[in-house]
């Protein structure tokens, strides 16, 4: 067998046995997943007691309105979700009636008391009073009803007609529609777009630094206990180079195809939309050319480095060349067709990122992907071919790392 | 006719040599390696000896195609090496150290893979070379759950499981105790009856001078020493003899035939101006005091590199 494959399954198969490569697998798409749907998930999900709220209406004119408003929300089971309890009483002054609404709630009576009053104009001033401040849902539902019911009397004493109200919330919203084809639609929600781009441009990120960490940590390991010269005099330095990017590259294979069926099975259970997966022959597609460039990058600057501090002073640096693309996206996914959007296109380093966003804002042209994929396949070319000539001394220095000057020379060798 | 056929396959075996010629590598101003040329005769063990820094490991890496010399040529069997070559060389480096979390089997697999033997022919030679060291229970063990012997073994194993030509061991006996040193020893001989060639470089100077038959002392880059260490002895210069007596050592300085001596805890070594009989020195000492004990002794290959080198130091 060829030494270049030999040593790449051996890369690929030490990588996927250890124990790091298997927890990244799995916690870095199950981070994502948390960061981008928990939030969302949590704050949808319905509240699966009974929450009783008190009222305090010193103006005796909302109460019954708004209790029979309270009470027709209905949790999953059907029980009512809110039940409301008077706590005006005609035998306490105003103050007293607070203080007791007050024990009330610290004795866990009530969860939290609405109070009502006039103020001196025709206006209302309301107060929600509760141990928590964090309960937007309850203040949002009791805001609307007391609105609704403010506004429909406001209308009926100025002999107005009640049904002017729904008017007003019929709001218009304006949907943005991606067009696939002439005729066709693409569903386009920009939340779900950035997130979707989102997860794919840290995913991709991710795995480049964890394989370009390892793969740092491994030249390493074999730099300083010399097995390197072993490896040496057993393959050619380009044989060692080659198989080492496709040992990994294979690792990201594999890491990518996992992920897609989790990602499959997200879908299947209806956490995240079919759309973030629209795209996704695609976004693989930039995800590998990505992956492949940086891995080649990693190699040949990775071998320089002798001590494990320097490694991770490397490592950490093309991270953050890495990293930058983030900076631009926000402004590159509200406006895809920008100078520096295009710019950016055209840089290998960032590419594959701009790609994948631009891939789920728009429909990008044949001959864009061409250019793309040019650009990519020479400057990868280009990339192997210097790491090669570095990585041919660089594994084989040992103490100070090259300066610029002496690299320079490596190259010219 | 059949003794025919064996005399040629013995010509055949004798021809695989390692030929170096002229060999030169700088690193920036240093010249590490200054036009170093030698032969290493298969069936013969060939010692590459001298102080630390003199270009051992350069000369060793350039052999293996780890670095590029800037000049010079190294041929194998009369042809210049390229990547052929590397499958029938076999190397153990000074530092040791494989794959630590990896499988004791598995490191030795990939690493015979990589010298070009075939996966089914892997397995069985690797199963009976940790027999022969007594690892074979060792063989699903994660090498960094391995003693430093038995690691150095693995070690071993590797750089001899695909039958090289050409064995090159550096310091190949340190960190083995003494039975495991001899056990190495035997498997190395083992080796030189095989018709295979073998360099070993090592600051043992004992066991250079137990193994080798060929020497090659190298100072700043350059040979300083280069032969048959039978003939390196006799030309050394032989006129050293073993004394005790009872007296003042001093006395040994009064004698013109002296050149140097050197005092140890129970005898006194002295060399002899070149030609003078030790056995006319004998009778010169017995006048003034009273010996106890008189050998003829060959010099030490300890004693000749440390010799050389310091002659070289003093020029």
């Amino acid at each position: 067998m060829n030494k270049t494959l030999l040593v790449a399954k051996w890369e690929f198969i030490e990588k996927v046995k250890s124990k790091a490569f298997v927890v990244s697998l799995f916690l870095t798409p199950l981070l994502i997943i948390l960061f981008s749907v928990a939030p969302t998930l949590l704050t949808q999900s319905e509240e699966s007691e009974t929450t009783v709220i008190g009222i305090l209406d010193f103006t005796q004119e909302y109460y019954k309105q708004l209790s029979s408003d309270l009470e027709s929300h209905k949790l999953k089971n059907n029980t009512p979700a809110y039940l409301v309890r008077n706590l005006y009483s005609n035998e306490l002054t105003k103050d007293s009636m607070i203080i007791r609404s007050d024990i009330m709630v610290l004795n866990k009576k009530i969860d939290g008391y609405l109070i009502i009053e006039k103020s001196n104009s025709d206006s209302l001033i309301t107060n929600y009073r509760s141990k928590s401040v964090g309960n937007f849902k309850l203040i949002s539902i009791l805001e609307s009803s007391i609105n609704n019911i403010y506004l429909k009397e406001a209308l009926a004493s100025r002999n107005i007609d009640v049904s002017v109200l729904g008017l007003f919330n019929n709001k218009v919203n304006i949907n943005s529609v991606k067009i696939k084809q002439a005729g066709e639609e693409g569903e386009s929600e920009f939340l779900t777009t950035f997130f979707s781009s989102m997860i794919f441009i840290l995913l991709l990120m991710m795995m480049i630094i964890y394989s370009g960490q390892m793969l740092v940590r491994s030249l390493l390991e074999e730099k300083s206990n010399r097995l390197i010269e072993i490896l040496v005099s057993s393959c050619s330095s380009n044989e060692l180079l080659l198989g080492k990017i496709l040992g990994l590259s294979f690792l990201g294979l594999a890491q990518i195809l996992l992920w897609v069926l989790i990602g499959i099975a997200a879908v299947g259970s209806a956490l995240v939309s079919y759309n973030a997966f629209e795209n996704l022959p695609i976004i693989l597609f930039y995800f590998l050319l990505g992956y492949l460039f940086y891995t080649s990058l990693f190699v040949g600057i990775g071998s320089i480095v002798s001590t494990e501090q320097e490694a991770q002073q490397i490592t950490s640096y093309l991270s953050i060349i890495l990293v930058l693309p983030i900076i631009f996206l926000l402004s590159a996914m509200q406006n895809p067709e920008s100078t520096i959007v295009n710019i950016l296109t055209y840089v290998p380093f960032t590419l594959p990122s701009i790609m994948i966003m631009k891939s789920n804002l728009m429909e990008i042209p044949l001959f864009e992907h061409l250019i793309a994929i040019v650009i990519m396949f020479i400057s990868t070319t280009i990339i192997v071919f210097l790491s090669g000539k570095i990585f041919r001394i660089g594994i084989l220095s040992y103490g100070k790392m090259p300066s610029l000057k002496e690299l320079k020379s490596w190259l010219k060798d | 006719m059949i003794l025919l056929i064996e005399v040629t396959l013995c010509t055949i075996i004798l021809k695989k040599m390692l030929e170096i010629k002229n060999l030169s590598k700088n690193y920036g101003n240093i010249k590490a390696i200054d036009n170093l040329s030698f032969k290493v005769n298969s069936g013969k063990i060939f010692g590459l000896l001298g102080p630390n820094g003199a270009g051992k490991s350069t000369t060793i890496k350039s052999i293996i195609n780890v670095i590029k010399p800037n000049d010079g040529q190294i041929l194998f069997d009369g042809n210049p090496i390229n990547n052929n070559f590397l499958n029938r060389i076999g190397y153990l480096p000074e530092e040791r150290g494989l794959y630590k979390k990896s499988k004791v089997i598995d490191v030795i697999s990939y690493l015979a893979s990589l010298k070009g033997l075939h996966p089914n022919e892997i397995i069985s030679r690797a199963n009976s070379w940790l027999a022969k060291l007594g690892v074979i229970d060792l063989r699903n063990r994660k090498i960094e759950e391995l003693s430093k012997g038995n690691q150095q073994k693995i070690q071993f194993i590797c750089a001899v499981i695909h039958n090289p030509d050409l064995l090159i061991l550096d310091e190949p006996f340190s960190g083995f105790d003494p039975i495991n040193q001899q056990e190495i020893k035997n498997f190395i001989l083992d080796f030189l009856d095989n018709g295979k060639s073998i360099i070993l470089s090592t600051h043992q100077m004992d066991t250079a001078e137990k193994l080798c038959s060929d020497i090659l002392l190298l100072n700043n880059g350059k040979s300083v020493l280069q032969g048959s260490l039978q003939e390196i002895k006799q030309n050394f210069g032989g006129n050293h003899i073993r004394i005790s007596f009872n007296g003042d050592q001093n006395i040994l300085q009064s004698f013109s035939e002296v050149i140097s001596y050197e005092t140890f805890s129970n005898f006194i070594e002295v060399h002899l101006v070149d030609n003078f009989p030790p056995s006319e020195f004998l009778k010169k000492l017995v006048q003034t005091v009273s010996v106890n004990h008189f050998t003829i002794i060959e010099p030490t290959l300890e004693k000749i590199f440390i010799d050389t080198i310091k002659n070289e130091k003093s020029k």
